[in-house]
């Protein structure tokens, strides 16, 4: 448009620099080109008196009368030219003195300039080429005028006028000019409130929404592009309007569909969303921006939710508090919710990578705690979302890989809430540890002995001495700085130069000189330093410190076995009352469970195996009745024992597994039946905290959990039997839970009375049982142990979850399925163990020291019903051992198997510079990208127990570098 | 790198020595020196050494150092040990103590005593620790005054302090470098002349205790005039004294002051990333009211 002045100015030799030209003149100008105009409108006017019609119908004589008929093109377009001019000098005009109008400006007003061109316009064919006319010409005339131009009403009524006129479907080209003009008037509204008052009287007549500009915007929230982009900008400048003018606030709130229009229209998005991904490798597992940006509907999403992001940022709290019940009511209950517990796995697989990106990129607190709050207190069908996802971490499919780096983001989120209801809550009662422990869980690693134990657990075939270089770099790292000294090419001078620095009383100040030392250890306590620094500095938000003693575990006894309230308190207080407009909430387009599916709920179904990870439930859950001798792939175990799990009693004959088809039908099926069953069975474990069995159960009952005690006791046996050396109380102790393991077991069959002896057996017998009965831990729970009928075991989780009181300690169903995957780390395929060392890596960082001791702390004496992360490292080293022992190639496929994850991880390297910022804000994510590198030529990928012992012996590592950074970081007060 | 954070501690309690300590309030003389036993009855006593459950066959092998575990990683349960040691001794606040780890080695602390009442008013007295390499299953760390002070305990000669009666078995996780420097405080308050390291000053404690005294405050002076000299161990980080000079040390000063004073304006401004709304004493998420309110 200005180009067109521009061009016009030129060719009537108008000199285009007004600068210096005197104002009086441009009035001059202007009021002859205003003559001009006035000459064909009234010409035109339908409303003016015949005697005018005839003085100047003159020249005209076209039949019909010119006021009537069509405007000729040389007129209309004589009146573009004149008003194109007018504007140019009106814009260029500058405000008098004191603020006081131009004489331009002055004239327009009188006049009512613009108000008439407006109905000038109208009188023409009102086209879309005119509204685009008109639309630029306000936007200019917004956007460039010297003075402010909208605080006169015959400026703002003909552009309200229009702008009315705009509303209601157009073509593209009038759209984007619209919300072009519509972003200018709210820049000039966010620079200038004092204009608001003025558009909301001025559009008083425009019927109910009398905030014209923003209801006009409100179309364009979900429009996809820069128009819906500009148009969003455009609302956000309304919305930090809001924070600070209560009227706006409460008209968005109260008289327009903004929220329920925002909220919903996620749904709707949604629902557009691919139900199914494409997954490119098995290697998948969550949404990278590249692959996101590829998919348009999940762009306009992912706008739409940072749309609602900033929002939330921006606006006064009603709104924001408004959109956040309708995103909580509108979307997240009757469309994610849904999503969530869609048929097959591949669906909930989507929706869970889907609700995974979004945590990820929302920033703003409210809406993350709007979205925390449904997955920890809502209930989908009696089943908390929380305890759904868990349990899922355990399926043996892409969904269980998907669940693990949901989990990761959720755990990077440093979230109080998130770890209170996923592993605090069940160390609070410190019902996992012996008593006389408590006081262990502050207590500093002062030498290291934790990171001592933990890397002894180092197969032997990934001894740092048995690695040449350059997998392992050993070198004699100097911890006496040799730096000073000039000639400090090589190690032996700067040995040579620091054993003189002995100062003469013979006292030696190096360490580690002579000894070669594992140089990427160095990385790992850089890492660790930096991870767990930043979880400490991001924790202290939090309301307690989780020592043990804070909240106090008597306290919380029972409140922790209490669940929390029904969903429904928080979700109601969050979400009553829906406010004033009638909220615009979409059907929820989710399919319902299939009905015939529904016959399935009678089959008594037990899906979640997570609970397996505890070994009492193990060995109360693992109802396969014919324990298979022969050797089966551990994940196709896995898959058979979950689905025999499901369909127990009718559907128990494991040669009809034959391929993943069925099992996975089954799944799905599952997770249908499970939400059915929901009311009357507790989904698991996961869903209540009693794990455990109360002082009812029956005989048999009573029994297992017995022996699962014992098992776990001869397990802890390696700690207590060392502690007894030095501590009479401990064997005090030891002794106390033995006689009360007796006299619970009292009455109970002979065999478990063997058990019970074999426990009370004297020390000497038991050291020499120690090593055996560790090594036998790691196989799976002996057949005689089972329960022998499958309607035993559900007796029992009925009555396990039956909410009467715990008898045993459970650390929780999400460290248990953790705990339960890292067992079967040999089988995993290599990014499954890479999220999962992440996770418990991540989970190591934090700070507090109930889960600090629980996971680090190597001597710590836990019940013997608690599987500890050590425990579970031991395992997988015997496992890992007994493989090395077995196989000849072992340590060449270990070493091909370094040197490729090296160049992966260089690999990554290299990449991850040149990637943006942004995604290396999600750490974990750097070292596992979609895109596989090479594959490794010597070894295939499917040798997941090569890759899988590689990577042991590396998180052992870093397990040690988080512990002995622990030992100095989380006890000294952070004071810079 | 990893060992970066502990030199930075160390430089930031430098500064604090050269800005001269007296201004520096060490009104707290709360530390008592009757807390040197705090043994607690600590459960763990499983040999730090313990080798795991399970024996690997091979791990015959394998080279186990003192520490009993992979060679390779002994030094650094060494170095991260004399770390943990380190933080402890700032979190005592022992009065009117104040130690660095030598840039070179974390086995060789430097030290300044500032004595403020007692026979030894006055004294400021440099020394060096020595920590034993097989810390911490060796012998108890040894003490040495730069310049040897007068007193019964501290070797006329060497300058050694007879810290061993104090801890005659240095046992681990009861014992602490911090309690060899608190011991460092109280032989200048409570003098013992029992097997004396220097019997001449024990006898003319015992017998002539004004000549003692006036021994005593001839050496408080003899080590107060070689104050600013040069430090005995050339190393960057050993304890330097210097005048008093504005402009080097006033404003390290007024930092110093300054975060006494609003120790809550150092943490503004850093980036809180963690979320909590569980109230205070709730073991319920989303407990807290002041979360954003609803409807």
């Amino acid at each position: 448009m200005m180009a067109s002045v521009v061009a016009n100015g030129n060719k009537d030799g108008q000199s285009l620099v007004l600068k210096g030209v005197d104002p009086e003149t441009c009035m001059i100008v202007f009021k002859n080109h205003w003559a001009q105009v006035v000459k064909i409108l009234e010409k035109h006017d339908p409303l003016r008196s015949s005697s005018t019609l005839g003085v100047i119908g003159l020249g005209g004589g076209a039949a019909g009368g010119p006021r009537f008929g069509p405007i000729p093109g040389d007129e209309a377009s004589a009146v573009q030219n004149y008003v194109e001019h007018m504007l140019f000098l009106l814009m260029e005009e500058e405000s008098g003195l004191g603020g006081a109008m131009g004489p331009i400006l002055e004239f327009v007003v009188m006049e009512n300039v613009m108000e008439r061109l407006f109905v000038w316009s109208l009188r023409r064919e009102f086209t879309d080429d005119m509204k685009l006319e008109q639309l630029k010409m306000y936007e200019m005339l917004v956007g460039q005028a010297h003075q402010p131009l909208l605080h006169h009403k015959p400026i703002l009524r003909p552009l309200m006028m229009l702008l009315s006129s705009c509303s209601g479907a157009a073509a593209p080209a009038v759209e984007a000019e619209l919300v072009l003009l519509l972003h200018q008037l709210c820049c000039v509204l966010a620079k200038d409130p004092s204009i608001l008052e003025l558009f909301f009287h001025t559009s008083e007549d425009q019927g109910a929404t009398n905030f014209l500009i923003f209801s006009l915007l409100i179309p364009f929230i979900h429009r996809e592009g820069p128009v819906g982009q500009q148009a969003r900008d455009a609302l956000l400048l309304i919305m930090s309007l809001s924070a600070e003018d209560e009227r706006v606030a409460k008209h968005v709130a109260q008289n327009t569909f903004f929220c329920p229009v925002l909220a919903t229209g996620l749904s709707g998005l949604y629902s557009s969303l691919p139900t199914k991904l494409e997954v490119s490798s098995e290697e998948w597992h969550c949404l990278h921006k590249e692959e996101w940006l590829r998919m348009p509907s999940l762009v306009q999403f992912l706008n739409s939710l940072e749309f609602c992001n900033a929002v939330i940022q921006v606006a006064h709290h009603t709104i924001r508090d408004q959109l956040l019940a309708y995103i909580y009511n509108g979307f997240l209950v009757p469309v994610l919710a849904p999503a969530l517990h869609k048929l097959t796995l591949e669906e909930v697989m989507t929706t869970t990578a889907y609700l995974d990106l979004f945590l990820r990129s929302m920033t703003e607190p409210a809406l993350l705690q709007t979205f925390l709050s449904f997955l920890l207190l809502h209930q989908h069908e009696g089943v908390y979302i929380l305890d759904t996802l868990v349990s899922r971490i355990n399926t043996p499919f892409q969904l269980g890989t998907v669940s693990l780096a949901l989990f990761r983001t959720l755990i990077g989120l440093y979230c109080e809430d998130v770890m209170l209801q996923l592993v605090l809550k069940y160390l609070i009662p410190c019902n996992h540890m012996m008593l006389s422990q408590r006081r262990v869980v502050r207590e500093r690693d002062f030498y290291s002995g934790s990171a001592a134990k933990i890397l002894a657990l180092t197969p032997s075939c990934c001894s740092p001495d048995r690695s040449p270089p350059p997998l392992r770099q050993l070198e004699s790292i100097l911890f006496s700085k040799g730096g000073e000294t000039p000639n400090n090419s090589s190690n032996t001078d700067q040995q040579g130069s620091c054993s003189d620095e002995d100062d003469g009383s013979g006292n030696r100040c190096t360490i580690g000189s002579e000894i070669y030392l594992d140089v990427s250890y160095l990385h790992y306590l850089y890492d660790a330093r930096l991870s767990i620094s930043g979880c400490i500095r991001a924790c202290r938000v939090w309301s307690a410190p989780y020592d043990g003693e804070n909240p106090p575990p008597e306290r919380y006894q029972a409140g922790v076995l209490e669940e929390p309230a029904p969903d429904g308190r928080q979700a109601q207080r969050r979400v009553l009352p829906p406010p004033a407009p009638p909220p615009l909430l979409p059907p929820p387009p989710r399919p319902q469970p299939m009905k015939e599916l529904a016959s399935f709920a009678q089959l008594e179904l037990e899906w979640d195996d997570s609970f397996d990870a505890c070994p009492v439930q193990e060995a109360e859950a693992s109802v396969d009745p014919k324990p298979s001798s022969e050797p089966l792939p551990k994940h196709i175990q896995e898959m058979r024992r979950s689905a025999i799990m499901l369909v127990k009693g009718s559907y128990s004959e494991e040669s009809d597994f034959q391929d993943d088809v069925m099992v996975y039908d089954l799944v799905a099926k599952k997770d249908v039946s499970e939400t059915e069953r929901a009311p009357q069975v507790d989904e698991a474990p996961p869903a209540s905290p009693k794990n455990g069995l109360s002082r009812t159960l029956t005989a048999d009952n009573a029994k297992n959990s017995l022996k699962a005690k014992v098992k776990g006791q001869t397990d802890c046996n390696g700690n207590l039997q060392k502690a007894t050396n030095t501590s009479e109380d401990l064997l005090a102790q030891y002794e106390e839970l033995i006689r009360s393991l007796v006299s619970e077991a009292g009455g109970k069959p002979a065999r478990a009375d063997g058990e019970v002896r074999k426990t009370a057996a004297t020390e000497e017998e038991e050291e020499e049982e120690e090593e055996i009965d560790f090594t036998s831990f790691a196989a799976e729970t002996p057949e005689s142990e089972k329960p022998q009928s499958p309607v035993g075991a559900i007796q029992r989780f009925r009555s396990g979850s039956s909410r009467g009181n715990y008898a045993l300690p459970f650390t929780g169903p999400f460290i248990s399925v953790l705990l339960s995957r890292l067992e079967n780390m040999l089988s995993n395929s290599l990014h499954v163990n890479l999220l999962l060392t992440g996770i418990l890596a991540q989970l190591a960082a934090y700070p507090q020291p109930l889960l600090r001791s629980f996971l680090l702390n190597t001597n710590l004496v836990f019940q013997p019903t608690v599987r500890s992360l050590y425990q579970v490292l031991a395992i997988v080293k015997s496992q890992i051992e007994e493989l090395a022992a077995c196989r000849k190639d072992f340590s060449e496929l270990i070493t091909v198997a370094q040197h490729w994850l090296l160049a992966r991880e260089a690999s990554f390297i290299t990449t991850d510079k040149t990637s943006s910022s942004r995604s290396s804000q999600y750490e974990g994510g750097k070292i596992l990208r979609n895109s596989p590198p090479p594959k490794p030529k010597a070894i295939s990928l499917d040798q997941t127990e090569v890759f899988a012992t590689v990577l042991f012996s590396e998180f052992l590592k870093e397990l040690a570098a988080i512990a002995q950074e622990h030992s100095i970081l989380s006890h000294v007060p952070i004071e810079e | 790198m990893n060992l970066n954070p502990f030199w930075s501690m160390s430089a930031n309690t430098s500064r604090k020595q050269r800005a001269e300590e007296e201004q520096s309030g060490h009104t707290d003389q709360r530390a008592s020196p009757a807390r040197t036993h705090f043994g607690k009855k600590v459960l763990p006593p499983i040999p730090k050494n313990a080798t795991p459950i399970t024996k690997p066959p091979s791990m015959g092998t394998a080279a186990h150092s003192a520490n009993g575990t992979h060679a390779s990683y002994g030094p650094f349960y060494l170095e991260y040990s004399l770390l943990a040691e380190f933080t402890l001794v700032i979190k005592q606040k022992l009065p009117g103590i104040y130690v660095q780890p030598s840039y070179k080695s974390a086995l060789m602390w430097f030290g300044v005593i500032f004595i403020r009442h007692g026979l030894y008013q006055d004294g400021v007295f440099k020394f060096t620790v020595y920590i034993p390499d097989n810390y911490p299953d060796g012998e108890c760390p040894k003490l040495v005054f730069d310049i040897p002070v007068f007193h019964p305990l501290v070797d006329p000669v060497s300058g050694e302090l007879d810290v061993r009666r104090a801890f005659t078995k240095w046992r681990r996780n009861h014992n602490h470098i911090w309690q060899v420097l608190m011991y460092a405080r109280t032989v200048f308050y409570k003098i013992n002349t029992t097997e004396p390291l220097n019997p001449e000053a024990a006898v003319l404690y015992e017998k002539d205790i004004q000549l003692f005294k006036s021994k005593v405050v001839d050496s408080v002076k003899l080590c107060n005039s070689h104050l600013f000299d040069q430090p005995k161990i050339d190393d960057p980080y050993a304890i330097s004294f210097s005048p008093w000079n504005p402009a080097m040390h006033e404003e390290a000063k007024e930092r110093m002051f300054a975060y006494k004073k609003r120790p809550e304006e150092y943490h503004r401004g850093t980036q809180v990333s963690g979320l909590s709304w569980v109230k205070p004493g709730s073991t319920q998420p989303f407990s807290k009211e002041d979360g954003p309110p609803q409807s």
